[in-house]
């Protein structure tokens, strides 16, 4: 099937990868993209640092649902104030609920039980879907999640099945059972990877689609290989060209110093990094299984015009990943 | 400014992930041992790469490994591992097998997610301490997690004293469960103690609670020397003998992590050192600037041959690249106060992988340090 129908049929896309990726940027990018193929779409953040914002062009909110154009809202979400919620809704009384959430064992439990904050996350993405959480949020059909950066990524998603596991019964109990067959649905939850052609991001990348098999049985719907320097033009990939060329100057001293990566200059640079970038493009082709698609880095701060941007790649390489 | 003539027996690189500190720690570590001392890095999660270099595998968890170095100064690396030094220490401290079994089998302990109170975070400190006061080597240099808050780390003491003091322990060591595993009535709090007590059950289950009340009863002998142990830690990482190596990534859109990291370490009362931006992308230079296509000598026509598709946007990406780089670099300066030592590090053509580029990177940093300390010295 078409892989960009695919995506805009889910109702949970988790974007995750390892720090510094462009994670933020991605999810904010194909966020715009489902939003403009006719979702209505949230992307949700956990950073504290309010990126995603930043990405969309709107200021930030401190943890309220905002509008970030037509058919996409952006929401900035503390974890710990879910958790608060389901107690404050459990509990009705204010005043009892006021003694529970301030008991050191409620702080401890809540900060410290395995997986709670990961299930709250989720949890959170799933009433928004369903109309259950606060009245005055939109209704949505998918919910884009700037996850956090790999290891924490995977706990994310294990953590529905681990807490149900430990917690059997109960409102949280319920919540993870029925997050973990959420999960687990690769018709209703997709999983992006976000890499960059370098040594540590590959390697994470396939650590993580190693563990999503083995903790999850989930493979990702996508990997997106992001920041890759542009392809020497034809001709230029070999240094000659650039060398002197006037037989009266002397050859060329050395570097003075390492710090002078440039031996022949910015394109000796460029060659370099842009080797780099395939070496580990090759690695990803001879062990990544799965539709895949690759993004230029773009000489574009932080920002809309940046979203914008990938938002026309990521449509063009979803095309070009069709059949 | 060096940071190895300064002799500061603990140097501790912080910063956000992705930024290359664990190979600057490596690098430093190369140098320092190539400068005569006998020296340790201590790292998280380095590259197989790196693990290559410097000859390492998984045994650098459980002790730290000679790294086949030739230098007047022995090179040793080691693996921080949270969960084995956790398992460890509960093999150590455990008074007897069936203890140790109980905590190691609880399934609280099995699923512990790394939050509570910081007790995995504060595993890595703990190892740091037990070398620093074995007293082994002259130069430790440690690497500290990829966490986005990587300041979590430091932390770690401080919120596990925090944690013994705050009576939540008190609470959880309370004798919560009779015999038959039942929660005990709770009769002494009256209605609010049946109403939580049947909240608790409703929303958590008692089972976790049961795991969880095991767990610390079972762990309650170990914490009475963690508090002492913690401050000692603590003590460590506020001696103006350790200091801290900021490690930041370049552009403009970095800054305001960079100064949110440098502010708190020092608001903290820790030691910061240098802050060294790192992989700055080169300069644009003068031979490639861009003249108008076809003109003698300009990159984009090599003699006789008509302008290269391609090659313009990609010389203005680099360019974009090393100017926004430059721009972000003057920009955190002035916001900086004088005295604050900043370098940089360019973005190397290749990363740095095997002992003697790492050997070239130690060196690099030292030497920007230098030309930093001389430029003060003329602007003073």
């Amino acid at each position: 099937m078409d892989l960009a129908a695919r995506l805009g049929r889910l109702q949970l896309l988790v974007v995750t990868g390892k720090g510094g990726v462009g994670k933020t940027a991605a999810a904010a990018g194909l966020g715009r993209l489902l939003a403009a193929a006719g979702r209505r779409v949230l992307v949700l953040e956990v950073d504290p640092r309010e990126n995603v914002h930043q990405m969309l062009g709107v200021a930030p909110s401190g943890g309220a649902i905002v509008g970030a154009g037509t058919r996409l809202w952006v929401q900035n979400l503390k974890p710990g104030r879910v958790l608060d919620d389901i107690v404050r809704e459990r509990l009705k009384v204010e005043m009892l609920a006021r003694r529970v959430l301030a008991s050191p064992i409620y702080e401890q439990f809540s900060a410290g039980a395995p997986g709670l904050k990961e299930l709250a996350i989720l949890g959170h993405a799933l009433r928004l879907l369903r109309r259950v959480g606060p009245p005055d949020a939109p209704q949505l059909d998918l919910v884009v999640l700037d996850a956090p950066a790999t290891g924490h990524g995977v706990r994310l998603l294990a953590a529905p099945r681990l807490v149900s596991e430990v917690i059997g019964t109960g409102p949280f109990g319920a919540l993870a059972g029925e997050l973990a067959g959420f999960v687990a649905d690769p018709e209703r939850c997709g999983i992006v990877v976000v890499t960059q052609a370098e040594e540590m991001p590959v390697e994470e990348a396939l650590e993580l689609r190693e563990a999503l098999a083995s903790q999850l049985g989930r493979q990702p719907e996508l990997l997106i290989v992001n920041g890759l320097f542009p392809p020497l033009p034809a001709g230029l990939e070999r240094p000659e060209i650039f060398d002197p060329v006037d037989p009266l100057l002397p050859p060329e001293p050395p570097p003075p110093s390492p710090e002078m990566p440039l031996a022949t200059g910015l394109l000796t640079f460029w060659r370099h990094r842009r080797f780099l970038n395939e070496r580990e493009l090759e690695r990803l082709a001879r062990w990544w299984e799965g539709p895949r698609i690759e993004l230029p880095l773009l000489a574009l701060e932080r920002g809309p015009a940046l979203t914008e941007a990938l938002r026309q790649l990521l449509a063009a390489g979803l095309v070009a990943e069709r059949g | 400014m060096s940071l190895l003539a300064d002799e500061h027996p603990l140097i501790i690189f912080v910063g956000a992930g992705g930024v290359g500190k664990t190979t600057l720690a490596a690098a430093l570590g190369v140098a320092s041992a190539r400068a005569g001392r006998d020296t340790l890095v201590m790292t998280f999660d380095p590259s197989l790469r790196l693990k290559d270099a410097l000859g390492v595998g998984q045994e650098a968890k459980e002790h730290a490994v000679r790294v086949d170095l030739e230098a007047v100064g022995e090179l040793h690396a080691s693996l921080l591992d949270a969960r084995r030094t956790f398992d460890r220490l509960i093999e150590r401290y455990a008074p007897d097998a069936e203890a140790r079994r109980r905590v190691l089998g609880n399934r609280f302990y099995q699923h512990l997610s790394g939050s509570l109170g910081g007790i995995l975070e504060y595993m890595a400190v703990e190892r740091l301490f037990e070398v620093a006061a074995a007293g082994r080597y002259r130069q430790v240099v440690l690497d500290t997690p990829p966490t986005r808050q990587a300041l979590d780390f430091l932390e770690a003491p401080a919120r596990i004293v925090g944690f013994l003091d705050s009576g939540a322990l008190r609470v959880a060591l309370r004798p919560w469960f009779d015999e038959q595993g039942r929660l005990k009535a709770t009769a002494r709090l009256g209605g609010l103690g049946r109403r939580a007590e049947r909240f608790l059950d409703e929303v958590v289950g008692l089972d976790l609670l049961r795991d969880m009340a095991e767990f610390f009863q079972a762990f309650s002998p170990l914490f009475a020397g963690f508090r002492e142990r913690a401050n000692q830690v603590e003590e460590l990482l506020r001696s103006p003998q350790t200091l801290f190596v900021l490690v930041a990534g370049p552009g403009e859109e970095r800054i305001p992590d960079t100064l949110f990291f440098a502010r708190r370490l020092q608001q903290a009362g820790y030691h910061l050192g240098p802050i060294v931006v790192n992989r700055v992308h080169p300069e644009p230079e003068e031979p490639l600037r861009l003249g108008p296509p076809g003109s003698p000598g300009s990159p984009q026509s090599p003699p006789g041959s008509a302008p290269v598709p391609g090659l313009v946007d990609g010389i203005q990406l680099l360019t974009w690249l090393g100017e926004r780089d430059r721009q972000g670099l003057v920009q955190l300066a002035q916001l900086l106060s004088d005295d604050q030592p900043l370098v940089d590090l360019p973005l190397r053509a290749e990363e740095p992988t095997d002992l003697p580029s790492l050997a070239d990177l130690g060196a690099d940093l030292e030497d920007r340090l230098a030309d930093w300390r001389q430029h003060l010295r003329r602007e003073g």
